[in-house]
């Protein structure tokens, strides 16, 4: 019975300390970040605004494909995929970077990907919340629909995560990844609706890109957002299972390929 | 498992040669046994590429054995480091946080021994500045200072590192050699054959890989330094 309850209380001061070193390290990445560059944490809304620029000028003014409400429309593709991209890029490095204090410290090496999903997380939330001001006076005001924006945005989140951690899991072993993900991200974009609608997509092709669960709960997003539409449940729960699925096995990567780390050269 | 700590039953570690999802592999450690009492001091002798820091790093849980056993008793094993990846931007203590929270205390731990660390790294009012404006002394005084703070049942240090200026050396040292002799279960891997038979009441002694001869000091160290020299001649 002591036993039992010495393990138990091991278990618990494992789990609160993870929890500590998650949270200040993301505390850490964050006041880095900012750190780093003259505008600091004003990156994170310059960034999006320099893309719907740029692809604002293209489509809509040189191209003329935007059509009218294509400002608004964009503007929430690009703060989603930044969002997304963002996630799995620093997710994806974060173990492979770490590898020097991999080899000097026992630690869980998913808290790694795990602070840079975190701080991407809470960047997303400060710029979310400014986009859905802009939006209101741009006007598309709050609706009832907005109440089903958490669960969206948290099965983005989770393919961010299994995204993130599935490239976190293999670039240690295979470095070479990191000069392909951008390439391979920016081809992801367009087949994710970030630049154009589903609904313009030839219909031989839909069934096909209905598969990318971005581009399904993208869709759904400026569905409530701009037309206050309710998402699709079953469209939603189909893209939930396969979300989840793609986060537990970044989790399943990373704790199977966690052993070699340490034996790998820094 | 009584007063023992750790017990290693042929202990082999590989490493891969490349990067690779399959590859080669460099036996590191090939077949290495000891045991460790608690209280016991462990001194870890061998010419360079024996596997000495190896084998700390798997007793400090770091590396996975890929054959042998390894057994356990409830006891933290510590690696003495001395910069767990500070982050420049951040200042000293925020960086004392993190290399504790890193070394596996709490944050209420860290939060107690937050003015003990300022002190014994001296840093003054450099403490609440980015480390980034540190000599390399400064960072050095910090990470030892952090790392002094824990106290793990199993202290492992990879050679007594000589930290900062003349005097910063002597306390540094004097602050190892008093942990040492605390009754704190110690391995120390050194050169220094003296400062193993100073400070270690028993010697491992490691060739490729493999554990040779463990024993009292005297012993093992004499047939060590006969080896050693008979290969010279």
């Amino acid at each position: 019975m002591g036993y039992a309850r010495a393990a138990l209380r091991r278990g618990l001061r494992m789990r609160l300390h993870f929890l500590e070193l998650l949270w200040f390290s993301t505390y850490a990445e964050l006041r880095a970040e900012r750190s780093r560059s003259y505008l600091g944490l004003l990156w994170w809304l310059v960034e999006p605004a320099l893309m719907m620029a740029a692809f604002w000028l293209v489509f809509d003014r040189i191209l003329g494909n935007g059509g009218p409400g294509y400002l608004p429309f964009l503007l929430i593709g690009l703060v989603v995929w930044q969002w997304f991209k963002s996630s799995v890029v620093h997710a994806g490095q974060a173990i492979w970077m770490n590898l020097a204090l991999i080899h000097q410290v026992r630690m869980p090496v998913l808290i790694f990907p795990l602070v840079n999903l975190l701080a991407d997380a809470i960047k997303f939330g400060v710029v979310f919340a400014l986009l859905l001001v802009v939006l209101w006076l741009a006007g598309y005001p709050p609706n009832p629909a907005y109440l089903s924006l958490l669960p969206l945005l948290f099965c983005i989140g989770l393919c961010a995560v299994g995204g993130g951690l599935l490239l976190a899991a293999l670039m240690p072993l295979l470095p070479d990844l990191r000069f392909v993900v951008e390439q391979l991200l920016t081809v992801l974009m367009f087949l994710s609706g970030v630049v154009f609608a589903l609904q313009r997509v030839p219909a031989a092709f839909v069934q096909w890109l209905a598969w990318n669960p971005v581009l399904v709960l993208l869709d759904a997003l400026r569905g409530v957002l701009l037309q206050g539409q309710w998402p699709d449940a079953a469209a939603l729960l189909r893209v939930a299972v396969m979300a989840a699925a793609l986060a537990l096995a970044g989790v399943a990567a990373v704790l199977r390929l966690a052993p070699r780390y340490p034996k790998l050269a820094a | 498992m009584s007063d023992l700590v750790l017990r290693l039953d042929g202990v082999g570690v590989a490493f891969d040669v490349r990067r690779r999802l399959r590859g080669d592999k460099h036996w590191a450690l090939q077949d290495v046994s000891l045991e460790l009492r608690r209280g016991q001091r462990l001194g870890v002798v061998g010419r360079n590429g024996s596997g000495k820091s190896t084998l700390l790093r798997v007793l400090a849980g770091i590396l996975r054995p890929d054959r042998g056993r390894i057994e356990r008793a409830e006891a933290s094993c510590q690696l003495l480091s001395l910069s767990l990846g500070f982050v420049p931007h951040l200042s000293g203590r925020d960086n004392a946080i993190l290399c504790g929270l890193r070394l596996g205390l709490r944050r209420r731990e860290i939060d107690t021994r937050l003015a003990a660390i300022h002190d014994y790294a001296e840093l003054g009012d450099f403490f609440d500045q980015p480390v980034a404006s540190y000599s390399n002394g400064m960072v050095l005084r910090l990470g030892f200072s952090v790392a002094l703070q824990v106290q793990p049942d199993v202290l492992l240090v990879d050679e007594l590192l000589a930290v900062g200026d003349a005097e910063f050396q002597r306390k540094s040292a004097q602050a190892i050699h008093e942990r040492i002799h605390a009754g704190t279960t110690v391995v120390l891997v050194s050169h220094d054959e003296e400062r193993i038979a100073d400070l270690c009441d028993s010697v491992l002694w490691m060739e490729h890989g493999r554990s040779v001869m463990t024993g009292a000091c005297a012993a093992v160290l004499a047939a060590y330094r006969a080896a050693v020299g008979a290969r010279q001649v």
